[in-house]
């Protein structure tokens, strides 16, 4: 199976961010970056797809220079080689820029699968996959958590609201989506960086692959949320208060 | 006093008359040709014995990869190490002393007697060296008589120990062999010293000197067969030594992942292998062990010793398998007791290390905690996998002052002191006591974890990342000097980072506080002359010695100076160099519960056994440990405090109790 990760880098979890001059982006010089965590499970369900039945991961990812650390990463966990569609203007394009951007470099690759995270940790738009599958005319699903390959195509279980899942199959080539923490993260080794050095990263230039880069969607501001704090006593038997403390954990702090 | 009319003459004389009237050695004073013949054929049997043993031994250590980051220098601490070590058995004495000074008996005897038994084989060709009635002669071979009775006094010691009393480290079996050799030593200073009592031309001279002989003639080729093999070796091993304590070799080249297979093993790893003289002192101190889980660091050793013997130095075949198990490698919390006990120059650090580092930087070590602790190490910025905020959020809440390089201290926080409770609270009573001093400091506005956790667990990608992202902020932030209350930070930036740069000048907040102590006493003495009644002078206290700060950095008496100041110090059983491990140490805090029991519950119990109040901690994760720990025993437990906490409490206006 041949299977395509598109993946995107976005600031470390841990970053302080601070809006730019323009109030429509961020200011990136101080900043680490990462891969995007769906992403990263994007790339473990490749990487275990792969184990599994055999084949060739490759990872594509649009941005500027610095995006090149994050495929190497991707390269060091298992991935077969790597595609960098060089842009310094991503956060100027909109969802279809980018997913035409991806289209552009992955359709020669002739792909049976794309795998990529639900949603990207610093827009969280969730649309750049459904779309690539739009351009590239896959069927897609989104919200996956595990992949299992069938003979006729895939079985997929995807996530519902309120701890409903849902179990489809569809045919490939297919574009998924996947959601984090449906299986465990691999961590990175010395001996995959070591092997990375050796595999082939194609660089792309943006404005080669001749698609549009006029966007549809304006982005007007960006602001930082505002610092709520609220206290709540529950009150009644710590039986009661114990599951009510429960239920609001689960169901209105979401951390549960 | 009376003046002696006796001339030099007379008194040499005297002297000889007193001499001819002491037993002499008995030497036959003839051998027929029959009897060389016969001796030197089983004189060259023996020595191929022994040759087609430690051949192959030694062609195996020779034939291993060669350590990479050796060097002889500095030849002076080698030389002192072999002397004091080796020739004085100062370890092997000091850590177990009555088996150890039977011990010293034997080597020394074997060191007198080496010219005894060249001169033994010499007489069978009628030129020995040394003449039994010679003054020096005799004086030689009384001399060596004095250590043949004390060895064999020691080796029937030994015995006695071995079969009879049976300490549970020599392991479940006893070993033929040992009781083998004892015999032969025995034997060996029997025959010696009976000759005393036998004339040159009986044919009971004779009869000893062959029994002497064949008993020689055996131990030899015994020698390579067996644990004894450590005679010829280990005064090798120790001088041949790394140098520091778990001194983890740098990788070299881009195919050497740490311990993998057989070709893997250095030079100096298979010397040790072989040079284990199998006394399970390691096994006596090693916390995993005596908690009944797998790790035996006798066994790995042996265990890389069976790999050599049957695969071989070049071996493909995994060094975790058929001797070694994974699941053992990752139970040491790396606490060194192993390394310190052993009196053969083992460093069993780098090996349980280099075994980890092989499975890890490979991917073959598969563990859900340890994946999720390298992921945070990954992404984030501490231990913890706590978001980078929060520490912030500490830094402003106390207004701890930016480090701005004019500062004298960069004060570094670590993952305990910038995100755990309890390792805040430390920091805070550190802070109050710098700003009583007037000491200038600063924090970082942002650190990441040194890298401890993740250079014992054996991942040198995270570890290189990580050191490499904190030297440069270090470099750029201008440090000169850190401070920490962390024993693994202090020791990781210290020596672990010297790999990728020149790192700062560190030190253990127990050095400052000891430095300083006389003026907070003063202090005291401006506000409290007279104890109170909930902080009491006579408040026992016993100090618990975290591993890194002891036994990895030798600082023993600053912590227990600042105990001092503040109550009674008492001792656990098991303190200083051979203090018993808090169950933290080697990314174990983090791999979740143990096999077995819990090494921290142990430890906990020994210091409450002290009948001390309060136990005094160093480290903020042996403080974390016996929370827990102490917790457990219910609320008559003694309290818990580090030593910054202590040194507070002497301060103007502190809070009475922490």
């Amino acid at each position: 199976m041949k299977i395509v990760v598109a993946i995107k880098q976005v600031p470390e979890r841990d970053a302080q961010v601070r809006i730019d001059a323009s109030s429509k982006w961020i200011e990136e010089a101080d900043l680490q970056f990462a891969m995007n965590e769906p992403d990263a499970y994007a790339l473990e369900e490749a990487l275990q797809l792969k184990e599994k039945h055999g084949g060739e991961v490759i990872v594509a990812s649009a941005g500027p220079e610095r995006v090149g650390a994050t495929i190497r990463e991707a390269l060091a966990k298992g991935a077969d080689r790597g595609i960098h569609i060089l842009c310094d203007d991503l956060a100027a394009r909109d969802a279809l820029g980018v997913a035409r951007l991806l289209a552009a470099a992955v359709q020669p690759e002739d792909p049976n699968l794309i795998l990529t995270g639900l949603q990207s940790d610093d827009l969280g738009l969730g649309q750049t996959g459904v779309i690539l599958a739009a351009l590239l005319n896959f069927p897609h699903a989104s919200l996956i958590l595990e992949v299992e390959k069938t003979d006729n195509g895939l079985k997929v279980k995807r996530e519902l609201e309120e701890g409903w899942f849902q179990s489809i199959e569809l045919p490939t080539p297919a574009v998924l989506t996947i959601q984090s923490g449906g299986t465990k993260l691999r961590y990175a080794t010395l001996m995959g960086i070591k092997r990375a050095k050796t595999k082939e990263l194609r660089q792309l230039n943006a404005a080669e692959l001749g698609v549009n880069a006029a966007p549809v969607v304006a982005l007007e501001q960006i602001t930082l949320p505002k610092k709520q704090k609220s206290t709540q006593m529950l009150s009644g038997s710590p039986k009661e208060t114990a599951a009510a403390l429960v239920e609001k954990l689960k169901f209105e702090a979401r951390v549960l | 006093m009376r003046t002696t009319l006796c001339t030099p003459i007379m008194y040499r004389k005297s002297v000889h008359m007193m001499l001819l009237s002491l037993p002499t050695l008995a030497e036959p004073q003839h051998f027929s040709f029959a009897e060389k013949s016969i001796f030197v054929v089983l004189a060259s049997s023996s020595l191929y014995g022994f040759w087609r043993r430690f051949g192959p031994v030694l062609s195996r250590i020779l034939h291993a990869k060669k350590d990479a980051d050796f060097h002889l220098a500095p030849m002076g601490k080698r030389v002192w190490d072999f002397f004091w070590e080796v020739m004085c058995q100062a370890k092997v004495i000091r850590q177990r002393p009555l088996p150890g000074v039977a011990h010293a008996l034997v080597f020394w005897a074997f060191c007198a007697f080496a010219l005894v038994t060249l001169n033994h084989c010499a007489t069978a060709f009628g030129v020995g060296f040394l003449d039994p009635a010679s003054a020096a002669g005799r004086g030689y071979f009384y001399c060596a008589a004095l250590f043949a009775i004390a060895c064999a006094a020691g080796i029937f010691g030994l015995f006695i120990r071995r079969f009879l009393m049976r300490p549970k480290w020599f392991g479940e079996e006893l070993s033929w062999e040992s009781g083998l050799i004892a015999f032969l030593i025995f034997a060996l200073m029997i025959t010696y010293l009976a000759a005393f009592f036998v004339s040159d031309t009986s044919a009971a001279a004779r009869a000893l000197w062959w029994a002497h002989t064949l008993t020689l003639l055996l131990f030899l080729p015994v020698i390579p067969h067996t644990k004894h093999l450590h005679l010829v070796l280990s005064p090798f091993t120790i001088f041949l030594s790394r140098g520091g304590f778990s001194s983890i070799p740098p990788l070299s080249g881009d195919e050497d992942f740490g311990l993998v297979s057989g070709k893997d093993l250095t030079q100096l790893v298979s010397l040790q292998a072989y040079s284990c003289v199998e006394c399970g002192r390691c096994t006596e101190h090693c916390p995993a062990n005596n908690t009944g889980k797998i790790l035996n660091p006798k066994e790995i050793v042996l265990g890389l010793r069976g790999y050599l013997n049957e695969f071989g130095p070049a071996s493909e075949e995994p060094l975790l398998g058929k001797y070694n198990s994974q699941e053992a490698a990752f139970q040491c919390t790396t606490c060194g007791a192993c390394e310190f006990q052993c009196p053969v120059g083992i460093e069993h650090l780098p090996i349980l290390i280099g075994l980890r580092r092989g499975a890890v930087n490979t991917g073959s070590w598969e563990d859900d905690h340890g994946a999720k602790l390298f992921l945070a190490l990954e992404r984030g910025s501490n231990a913890l996998g706590i978001a980078a905020s929060e520490r912030d959020k500490f830094v402003e809440k106390n207004a701890l002052p930016l480090f701005d390089g004019t500062q004298e201290y960069c004060l570094w926080l670590g993952c305990m002191g910038g995100y755990d409770p309890k390792g805040r609270e430390i920091i805070l009573a550190l802070v109050r006591v710098m700003n009583h001093l007037g000491t200038s400091y600063g924090v970082l506005r942002k650190e990441k974890c040194t890298g401890d956790p993740v250079r014992r667990l054996g991942n040198d990608l995270l570890f290189q990342q990580l050191a490499e992202s904190n030297l440069e902020a270090l470099t750029q932030s201008r440090t000169k000097k850190i401070i920490s209350i962390c024993p693994h930070c202090v020791r990781t930036i210290q020596e672990d980072w010297k790999e990728y740069g020149t790192p700062p000048e560190i030190e253990h907040h127990s050095e400052f506080l000891a430095r300083h102590l006389d003026h907070l006493s003063q202090a005291r003495t401006g506000i409290a002359q007279t104890p109170n009644e909930s902080n009491p002078e006579n408040e026992k206290i016993v100090f618990h010695d975290p591993c890194y700060l002891g036994r990895y950095r030798n600082v023993y008496d600053e912590p227990r100076a600042v105990v001092a100041k503040i109550g009674e110090l008492v001792e656990a059983p098991r303190h200083k160099e051979r203090s018993f491990c808090c169950g933290a140490g080697g990314g174990l805090a983090f791999l979740g519960e143990e096999k077995g029991g819990r090494v921290s519950h142990v430890r906990a119990a020994e210091l409450t056994a002290t009948g001390a109040t309060t136990v005094a901690a160093a480290c903020p994760f042996c403080n974390t440990m016996f929370r827990d720990a102490l917790a457990a025993q219910g609320p008559a437990a003694p309290q818990l405090v580090d030593i910054a906490q202590l040194a507070a409490r002497i301060l103007p206006n502190a809070p009475v109790s922490n």
